[in-house]
């Protein structure tokens, strides 16, 4: 099926916001499945591997839409893509480290999850709107357990709290990439696809900070109310496929199984 | 060292609004929210489920497989078991 998008939107630039979208989801929902069988109890092992399947099966619903969009299959775009041609950000391809790290990096990335889908429920793009409105429903309870965990990990024991504090101290910067802004943007936004980058990031500050506070956690945030400012420095280079070699052995794992054999059918 | 394990929580699971709690394992959590989440992962992703409901293990009392005698039946009370009438079908109650 292929669909026709209204002649008021940008057409490059729009596919370039699918295809972020669709890189974000797939490479964190990789380090996530790494968890499977090595996390810390039983239980968060199993939800980090259920929560891995939901983030690979969002990057298949937005993969699907490129397809719609352009004819390139999701197996195309995930299986035989270069490492250096993804437009994910840097955060979402880092090793999956300690699980403090873990935890607060899905914490940070479940938060921009709802920023981005709220705000994408009131897209200009039909299918957009609609399927925001959709993938929000599973999110929500991404952000659930996330945000419980930091919650209570934060100002669990004294190890706890410094695991989670270097969690945030490394995490924070890598994270305000995901806000980088795209090729093309000011027009998406002008044809009110999405309110832009930068507004998505003030809300996700607006979110992220007062819960990590409470959790007795330190943000490198100046402000209050509801409106903050970041000294951190902001890792970028993921939507210009300026990539680290984490996403060069992230994509080698990714693929080995298809390289094996690019034509099987399964 | 300490037990630094969290506290188990029973989970009983429910299919359909109306239908009856049953019970479906146990999971860690370090409280009653958390055991509701990690319960969901557990025990409603792949069945179908509208409740769930956790409770602590400890504060489930139960009785003691050693007592066998708390169960036992010294005398013949066959009497009481009702065999001697047919109880109608409760899945189709309109056939008797």
């Amino acid at each position: 099926m292929s669909i026709e998008l209204p002649a008021s939107v940008p057409h490059d630039p729009l596919l370039r916001f699918i295809l972020a979208l669709a890189d974000d989801e797939l490479m964190l929902g990789h380090r996530d499945s790494e968890w499977t069988g090595h996390a810390p109890i039983l239980e968060e092992d199993i939800a980090f591997s259920n929560i891995a399947q939901d983030e690979l099966g969002h990057s298949l619903v937005w993969y699907t839409l490129y397809e719609q969009l352009t004819g390139k299959s999701p197996d195309a775009m995930a299986f035989v893509l270069a490492w250096n041609d993804f437009t994910c950000c840097h955060f979402v391809t880092y090793p999956k480290g300690d699980f403090g790290y873990t935890v607060i990096r899905q914490y940070l990335f479940d938060e921009a999850e709802q920023a981005r889908l709220t705000a994408l429920g009131e897209s200009s793009v039909q299918q957009l709107k609609e399927i925001a409105r959709k993938l929000i429903r599973e999110e929500a309870y991404h952000l659930l357990h996330s945000k419980g965990l930091v919650e209570r990990l934060g100002d669990a024991t004294v190890e706890s709290h410094q695991r989670t504090q270097a969690a945030v101290d490394e995490a924070f910067p890598q994270a305000l990439g995901m806000f980088e802004k795209l090729e093309g943007e000011d027009e998406l936004v002008r044809a009110g696809v999405f309110p832009g980058n930068e507004v998505l990031k003030a809300e996700w500050l607006k979110r992220v900070v007062p819960v990590l506070t409470s959790a007795t956690l330190t943000v490198p945030v100046a402000g209050q109310d509801g409106s903050y400012t970041t000294s951190a420095k902001s890792d970028e280079g993921g939507r210009r496929k300026s990539h680290t070699e984490h996403l060069r052995q992230l994509v080698d794992d990714l693929q080995a199984v298809y390289r094996m054999a690019p034509n099987a059918k399964w | 060292m300490t037990d630094t394990q969290w506290e188990t929580y029973e989970v009983f699971h429910q299919t359909k609004k109306g239908d009856p709690h049953i019970y479906v394992g146990s999971v860690h959590a370090p409280d009653p929210q958390m055991a509701l989440q990690l319960a969901r992962d557990q025990f409603a992703r792949r069945l179908k489920c509208v409740s769930l409901w956790v409770a602590r293990s400890k504060d489930i009392t139960a009785t003691d497989y050693q007592d066998e005698d708390f169960f036992a039946q010294v005398t013949d009370k066959s009497y009481r078991d009702p065999k001697a009438f047919e109880a109608p079908d409760k899945e189709s109650p309109d056939e008797h």
